[in-house]
């Protein structure tokens, strides 16, 4: 882990060094309906020139495609429908209408050249409407890095349709049993390079990223009771962060990093708590009545969501992050709980309860509109991709408890598929 | 000389576990009524299945789990605290689904257990809060943490010294019974004794 996140940076690092030719905050694409508005790539294979490593070359381009392939944002044009345009070099503008009249919207070509142990990439996207070179990129890097070049790659293009960061160098921690006792992992997206990163043979429990997707905060019951630890994956360092007597579950960061909040409480009754993240004596947020749990920053850092029995079933409240101005944001649900705050901070995902199954629900809080996203079984701890464009969530629907992606039109796809795999969390790889 | 002892305690255990059957058909009669148990149950029968069962007694985890009354009274206690745990002397509390309240045949055993809890006021014990699996896993640490301490308090208003009870919450991570049905959830909704100090 520790030498791979050092190639990442060192890639990341390389590619800093020529930025991109668009500016970065011109957004091509305002994607409000995800699955409906579609940006058309026609993307032929890359020149490949001599002295390439050709399985290096091949599995970037087959890398590219395949995270755009995945995208509701990104279609590719098809390859019967690409070996249909006859690319004339010296017009064009014939060629550019060419593309068009396959579907294409934008055509992605480029280079790829290869010295040794040395890879580059170089790509131009044009625009085929205007003729204009929409971004240009150039990336070096090791032979070994083809993968995490592609993945960057795609995650500029997403970034340049969409505006927010594309999804194809994040992780998703989760809390899996695989190995005989609840343990933390983390893999990659789409299910890829798993890792197990606790060995404690203990329970683990509700995993969550800080901003930066260097600390991870967890409950363990390492030391007997449910206490709250932080950990360094890529350093091995754990460190007990609040030991309240009784309880201390389910952490989340604050946007800036600085604070956890989570619940605690003696005497049977839990509240929201939050804790620095450097180390600190806890501190109280909630004095509701009954269960409070489940605490979830809004993106902004003004408002905390969290779960609360306080009117007999667990329902979802919202409070500004000091604590107070307390209000219930559910009305309709039987059961609402794990509150999840998208990332552009208009929309809540939850766990609700339809016909004695869980399924995962979301709340518009501009106009308080419900939307239930049904799926078979029972579906629970919704996770926002970091981009916001696709939710991970926890369904028994093939047996066990399995992660799954979605995106809102309802392409669910299984991630994990050895032992239970539950809490996914979700970071964006930090560069 | 060990596996002689060893011999004696499991002939011992034989004979105690024999005398068991017995107390087991004679003490339930006592704690929970059988009419009031029948029409309870049937009255939940017709309620939508979330609402729980409220009266079926679920066989314990440990299956020699009554004691012959003449011994809780003689106070002759096991020599360590795995035997007396083993021997089952506390009865759990049983909740209903998303509850912490204690139900009133809850609230009868709990009883039992404080008037033996008085007879040795040595013993310190752990009571451990236990969910069934249908809320999220952060709610449930949160519900058996509710339901430990609803336990601890009853017992203190009954007389029990607060300072003998310590309480931990294990939600759904440690059940029972493993079905994904009202069978197994009715048993790991509970409240479970473990003795910590003789």
């Amino acid at each position: 882990m520790k030498r791979r996140v050092f190639a990442i940076c060192a890639l990341v690092a390389a590619i800093s060094a020529g930025r991109p030719a668009v500016a970065q905050d011109e957004v091509y694409l305002k994607v409000t309906s995800p699955g409906l508005t579609r940006v058309v790539i026609a993307m032929p294979d890359f020149l490949s020139r001599p002295g390439t490593e050709p399985s290096a070359a091949s599995t970037l381009l087959a890398t590219l495609r395949k995270d755009l392939g995945e995208t509701a944002v990104v279609g590719l044009v098809s390859p019967e429908s690409a070996r249909l345009v006859v690319v004339d070099p010296n017009n064009p503008n014939l060629t550019r209408q060419r593309w068009r009249s396959v579907g294409a919207q934008f055509l992605l070509d480029g280079s790829i050249a290869g010295a040794g142990n040395q890879l580059v990439l170089e790509v131009r996207l044009w625009d085929l409407t205007s003729g204009e070179v929409a971004y240009s990129r150039r990336f070096q890097g090791t032979v070994n890095l083809a993968t995490t070049m592609a993945h960057s790659l795609a995650n500029e293009l997403i970034h340049l349709f969409t505006g927010k960061p594309g999804p194809f160098l994040s992780r998703i921690a989760f809390v899996s049993d695989r190995s005989g006792s609840k343990e933390l992992w983390v893999m990659r997206w789409d299910g890829s390079e798993l890792q197990q990163l606790t060995s404690h043979r203990s329970i683990a429990l509700s995993p969550a990223w800080s901003p930066d997707g260097q600390w991870l905060a967890f409950t363990s019951f390492l030391r007997g009771s449910p206490q709250l630890f932080i950990f360094r994956p890529t350093e091995g360092y754990l460190k007990a962060i609040s030991t309240l007597p009784g309880v201390n579950s389910s952490p989340n960061f604050s946007p800036d990093g600085k604070l956890i909040a989570f619940a605690a409480g003696d005497g049977g009754e839990t509240d929201i708590f939050a804790v620095p993240t450097e180390g600190g004596t806890p501190f109280r947020l909630t004095h509701t009545r009954g269960i409070s749990t489940q605490p979830a920053w809004s993106p902004s850092g003004r408002q905390i969501a969290f779960t609360s029995s306080a009117a007999g079933s667990p329902q979802l409240y919202v409070m500004d992050a000091e604590g107070t101005n307390v209000r219930r944001l559910t009305f309709e649900d039987k059961y609402a709980d794990e509150a999840s705050w998208a990332p552009d901070g208009v929309k809540i995902a939850y766990t609700t309860l339809v016909d004695d199954r869980f399924q995962i629900a979301t709340l518009d809080l501009r106009n308080n509109e419900r939307t239930i996203i049904p799926g078979p079984g029972s579906n629970e701890s919704p996770c926002w991709s970091p981009d916001g464009t696709v939710l991970a969530f926890v369904s028994n629907r093939t047996g066990g408890k399995q992660i799954f992606i979605t995106d809102q039109i309802g392409r669910p796809r299984q991630i994990t598929t050895e032992g239970n795999n539950i809490q996914p969390a979700w970071v964006a790889l930090v560069q | 000389m060990s596996s002689l002892w060893n011999k004696l305690f499991l002939v011992c255990a034989l004979i105690s576990a024999l005398g068991l059957v017995q107390a087991c058909a004679h003490r339930k009669a006592v704690v929970a009524p059988e009419p009031q148990a029948g029409s309870e149950s049937e009255k939940v029968a017709s309620q939508p299945a979330e609402k729980g069962t409220t009266t079926i007694s679920p066989e314990p985890r440990i299956s020699a789990a009554e004691t012959p009354e003449s011994a809780i009274r003689a106070g002759e206690l096991p020599a360590n605290v795995e035997e007396i745990n083993k021997a089952g002397y506390l009865k759990d509390a049983f909740f209903d689904t998303d509850k912490a309240d204690l139900r009133p045949d809850a609230r009868d055993l709990l009883a039992a257990d404080a008037s033996w809890l008085k007879d040795h006021p040595t013993v310190k014990f752990l009571i451990e809060g236990h969910c069934d699996e249908r809320n999220t896993e952060e709610y449930n640490l949160a519900l058996g943490w509710r339901r430990a301490n609803a336990v601890k308090a009853y017992l203190a208003s009954l007389g029990v010294g607060a300072d003998r009870i310590s309480t931990i919450s294990y939600g759904e991570e440690k059940p029972f019974a493993t079905c994904h049905n009202e069978s197994c959830w009715v048993q790991n909704r509970r409240a479970h004794f473990v003795v910590t100090a003789r």
